[in-house]
């Protein structure tokens, strides 16, 4: 039998190696998720203190979760946040990405370190940028305000995944439809833009993570009317940590897995296209 | 094979001729992206912008005290000004009291000289009470700091629009009353301090996360399909679980009764507990957790690429396998090792929540420092500086990467 | 390098000539195609298609013929010079407004859609609906029988089958010109000579003018009317395929359809068409001079492999001489292919029919007879 690779005719000393490798990998694997997967058996603990092993399972913190006004408001917000950022940073993503994926774009190389520049620029300078400008125009404590910074931050995800799958699309296929008589609009809506649209979605569910996810902006831009989710997780683990923000972390954690899942079948999909 | 060109015009009406035709094509391409390069214009360009002007703006002493620096201009060689100057001063402080503006001006110089802000109070409430002068007298009784050269200096130099103060201050020096350049007092250099502490953070997570990532990265060439799909799974799913969420599982697995102490003493490893939450230990391996996929991630895509053959090859050449991996395979990851480690490295710069959540009070980055700044003492140019001086050196570090890897390089998942 | 000097002046714009070929279709007038104002990828292109025929653009790749064909749909534009399409200057148009029918060498299906919606995809935007529509791609699937398999989706089918729904996609709004990129680049050789016949068979039987793109030189002699053989962005031969084959204009189509013998030579005299030739090894060979190549100009004499035959006994007729030790070797089949050293640098390759064969031996010396009329003096 063949163990990773290895031919059965292995020096000893390569099936050491081998066989270390296979160790040190299984615990770094673990490392990875093991920390995910303490939060969730904690968060159906009927025990406030973070103890293992669990005694007693309830859904004590789950009914906290939704029968505390302030956590509702929290999640709410979040979801308003997360939709009018995702409709902003996906049509302004995907545009982009267009643009830079036909071969006639000028200063390409610098225009995407630009368009990139938001993922890679620290989050609190955005955050303090924002929160200096923004006081100016009356925009801090607004969703509005939140909602335009949450779009610069996801904007780069979006224009990333979209890219990544133009440059896998058949140009031919637009020149085909040219041919058989679509104008360049008709063209874009009836055949590149259903082909790419795996991409496009990815993108989407790339921006809905980042808004859902940003603790920082959102900490520096909001008052308790605007605060979202993860403001709310945060606040409540830097004053005192409690079985609630167990709930909300389990719940996040399945948000996150759904939308992981969807991307993998966009991506499989795209694939089989 | 293409041919230069024989006949029929010039080189440069030829390329004019070019240019012309592909102009629409470079337009339409260009309008595309316009949309998004406009809004980061204004929402991302323009916030940053601000930060830097904040940084070096100086509006307190100009707005409280414009009569007083007037009249200090017409006596640029005094050292302490004379009775008409302490006169305007008097009636810009009492202006100043009123509109409750001295309280600014006091904060302002107080970050140049100590006692300042009381100074500056108790001077309003002097010309807010008496009508009449000689003010010089009365100000130089009242406080005879009044009477110090250092304090006519700093006004006057606060006068100027600009102001290098918080720049200098973010990196530890300070004008000297000459003009030249010194560090400032030793137990008031922190920021050099906190830099370094975030530089050296930044550096240990990316070594650390190569250094469990790289063979990670490597299994995943080797492994079946299958195991190859589940590994994936266990590296892409921390990246997609909120950052929040990953924080919070390192505070409840790091607290004195966490789930690592609890299991270090069910294995006898130890007797007493650790403190393992709010220290540099915790803020590293939460911070290595969470940057082990953006590692992981460019390395496995640059090895997919190398072929299996060149070890077999290299093996058939007569190299031991050990010497074979390092002689042939890993120079060829080196591309996805740097592209890696600088997204790790550019990333960790950057952290603000893992080091607040679970570090302690000397594990807290810029990033901490400047939102302290921000929100708690108020002090915007500060913490403008000190977010000049963070983006400077992920800028620096940003553009090894565009050279080294490219911005088009850069895939997610 | 290889002027076209041996073809005739285009005609000008507007001239008698030009408006007498009343049979062109499409025109090419002295087009140029630069992408970095430095080089020519079309270097003065002059060329005219008549009304039904299949024209095929030969030549090595980036010798010019896609970027020609490419500007025709209107996917690139001309940097110089025009384009008509009947009268109508098209070079400005947009490719939706040709009503041209294009099949793209990677066939470009739509995969988001089913054969049928393919088909059907440009009869929308001529207005075409409903059971009318329907027929039409019904009718057209007929034509390269896939009726059958109206409701895949592209990515059920084989590479043969997806080039025949390009086909019909292309030919369901009846065009009148239906331009084709290497459209039989990526299938199997059995396959692709298969779809040479029902291509031919289908541009015969519809009437419709067709330029077909291809650096398969048994391709464009089976299906072409005329070649137009591309080099270097220009044009070098615009001929029917035997007279290609027979009567190549320059080296470079000599060279390039069919195998030839390229020995350079000079010209001694020329009489009655007839030139006398001294080899590189002094020997005198005669060949036709159809391109009037000057005395004392240097040229090469062109033998294909197969017209050399073993010479036996005394030369009777006119016939061209030349004798070598054979240095190598090879049977296949139905011949045995000879390569003899003559004099000349390269050696000589001879296909001698297998019916013909003597037992040859390496190092053997052997005399190759071949007839003048089947030699051609190029210039060179």
């Amino acid at each position: 039998m063949t163990v990773l690779g290895l031919s059965p005719y292995a020096e000893p000393q390569e099936r050491l190696a081998r066989f270390g490798l296979i160790v040190f990998v299984t615990l770094v694997l673990l490392f990875l998720v093991a920390p995910l997967l303490v939060v969730v058996p904690l968060s159906f603990s009927d025990d406030p203190f973070f103890s293992f092993p669990v005694k007693a399972y309830s859904l004590r913190w789950f009914r906290d979760f939704f029968g505390d006004d302030r956590w509702m408001a929290s999640l709410s917000n979040s979801a308003i946040t997360a939709v009018f950022t995702t409709i902003l940073a996906t049509t302004l993503g995907t545009m982009a990405a267009l643009g830079l994926s036909r071969p006639s774009f000028p200063f390409r190389r610098t225009v995407n370190a630009i368009l990139i520049a938001p993922m890679i620029v620290p989050v609190v300078i955005v955050a303090v940028g924002d929160y200096l400008l923004y006081g100016h125009a009356g925009l801090t404590n607004t969703r509005t305000g939140l909602v335009l910074a949450h779009t610069v931050l996801a904007s780069p995800f979006v224009v990333i995944t979209v890219t990544a799958t133009l440059a896998t699309y058949d140009t031919t296929l637009t020149q085909a439809a040219r041919s058989l008589g679509a104008s360049s609009l008709s063209a874009f809506l009836r055949v590149t833009l259903p082909v790419i649209l795996p991409g496009v979605v990815a993108g989407a569910v790339f921006a809905i993570a980042t808004s859902f996810d940003e603790v920082v902006v959102a900490l520096f831009m909001t008052s308790a009317e605007q605060r979202t989710l993860p403001v709310q997780m945060f606040s409540g683990i830097r004053d005192q940590i409690n079985p609630t923000i167990m709930a909300a972390a389990t719940m996040l954690l399945c948000v996150s897995t759904i939308l992981f899942v969807v991307v993998a079948w966009l991506g499989a999909r795209g694939r089989n296209l | 094979m293409t041919l230069a060109l024989p006949h029929a015009g010039t080189a440069p009406s030829v390329k004019r001729a070019v240019r012309r035709a592909d102009r629409p094509a470079r337009r339409a391409a260009f309008l595309l992206s316009l949309p998004l390069l406009a809004f980061l214009a204004i929402a991302f360009v323009v916030p940053i912008a601000a930060l830097f002007t904040t940084a070096v703006d100086n509006p307190e002493t100009r707005s409280v005290l414009p009569d007083t620096l007037r009249a200090l201009a017409a006596e640029p060689s005094a050292a302490v000004p004379g009775e008409p100057v302490f006169a305007e001063l008097a009636h810009d402080l009492a202006r100043a009291g009123k509109a409750r503006t001295a309280a600014l001006l006091g904060k302002r110089l107080n970050y140049e000289i100590p006692g300042m802000r009381s100074i500056v109070m108790a001077g309003s409430r002097l010309a807010a009470a008496s009508s009449q002068g000689p003010w010089r007298q009365k100000f130089c009784d009242s406080d005879p700091a009044w009477g110090d050269p250092a304090l006519w200096a700093a006004i006057r130099r606060n006068g100027a629009r600009l102001t290098p103060y918080y720049m200098l201050t973010a990196v530890d020096l300070q004008q000297t009353p000459s003009g030249g350049l010194a560090p400032v007092a030793p137990e008031q250099r922190i920021f050099l301090d906190i830099l370094g502490r975030t530089l050296l953070v930044a550096a240990t997570v990316t070594l650390l996360t190569l250094f469990l990532g790289y063979p990670v990265a490597y299994a995943l060439t080797l492994a079946p399909p299958l195991l190859g799909a589940i590994m994936m799974l266990c590296i892409l799913l921390p990246l997609w679980t909120s950052l929040l969420v990953r924080t919070t599982a390192w505070v409840v697995l790091l607290q004195s009764n966490g789930i690592i102490n609890d299991l270090l003493i069910g294995m006898g490893l130890i007797s007493k507990r650790l403190q393992l939450i709010f220290t540099r230990f915790g803020t590293v391996a939460a911070m290595t957790h969470i940057q082990l996929p953006f590692t992981i991630l460019p390395i496995a895509s640059v090895m997919r690429t190398i072929p299996v053959a060149q070890l077999r090859a290299a093996r058939s050449l007569g190299a031991p396998p050990m010497s074979a991996f390092w002689r042939i395979y890993v120079p060829q990851t080196l591309p996805g090792v740097m592209a890696g480690c600088l997204i790790t490295f550019i990333l960790s710069l950057g952290y603000y929540i893992t080091p607040a959540l679970v570090g302690g009070p000397t594990d807290q980055m810029v990033s901490n420092f400047i939102s302290v700044y921000i929100n708690r003492d108020l002090n915007w140019g500060l913490a403008s500086a000190l977010g000049v001086v963070l983006l400077a050196v992920t800028l620096l570090i940003y553009g090894l990467f565009l050279r080294i890897v490219g911005a088009d390089k850069l895939r997610l998942g | 390098m290889n002027a076209p000097h041996t073809l005739p002046a285009p005609p000008k714009p507007g001239s008698p000539e030009a408006i007498a070929d009343a049979t062109s279709f499409v025109r090419f007038e002295r087009v140029r195609k630069s992408y970095d104002g430095i080089h020519f990828v079309v270097e003065d292109l002059n060329l005219a298609v008549r009304k039904g025929e299949f024209l095929t653009m030969l030549g090595p790749s980036g010798s010019g013929k896609t970027t020609s064909l490419m500007m025709l749909g209107g996917f690139e534009e001309p940097t110089f010079g025009h384009i008509f399409l009947g009268d109508e200057p098209v070079e400005r148009l947009a490719p939706e407004k040709r009503n041209i029918g294009f099949v793209f060498q990677s066939y470009a299906l739509f995969p988001h859609m089913t054969v049928a919606e393919n088909v059907a995809f440009p009869l929308r935007y001529r207005g075409i609906k409903g059971t009318a529509a329907a027929d039409k791609v019904a009718k057209a699937l007929g034509m390269v029988h896939l009726g059958h398999l109206a409701a895949r989706k592209p990515c059920q089918m084989s590479g043969g089958q997806q080039q025949r729904v390009a086909l019909a996609r292309a030919l369901v709004f009846d065009p009148t010109l239906v331009l084709m990129d290497e459209p039989l680049g990526a299938l199997d050789k059995q396959l692709r000579e298969h779809m040479q016949v029902e291509i031919k068979q289908l541009q015969r039987m519809l009437g419709i003018t067709m330029v077909y793109v291809t650096h398969d030189q048994s391709e464009a002699l089976t299906m072409s009317d005329r070649i137009a053989v591309f080099n270097d962005g220009r044009v070098q031969q615009l001929a029917a395929p035997e007279m290609l084959y027979e009567q190549p204009a320059n080296s470079f189509v000599a060279g390039f359809i069919g195998e030839n013998n390229l020995m350079p030579a000079t010209v001694d005299a020329t009489e009655g068409g007839i030139a006398t030739l001294t080899m590189g090894d002094g020997s005198r060979l005669q060949a036709p001079n159809p391109a009037g190549v000057a005395v004392g100009a240097k040229a090469r004499l062109a033998i294909r492999p197969e017209r050399f035959f073993i010479q036996v006994g005394d030369a009777r007729g006119p016939l061209n001489i030349l004798r070598g030790p054979i240095t190598d070797m090879f049977y296949l089949g139905d011949h045995v292919r000879l390569s003899v050293a003559v004099g000349g640098d390269k050696p000589v390759v001879a296909r001698i029919p297998v019916s013909q064969r003597r037992p040859f031996a390496r190092g053997e010396t052997v005399t190759l007879g071949c007839a003048v009329t089947d030699c051609r003096l190029l210039e060179g």
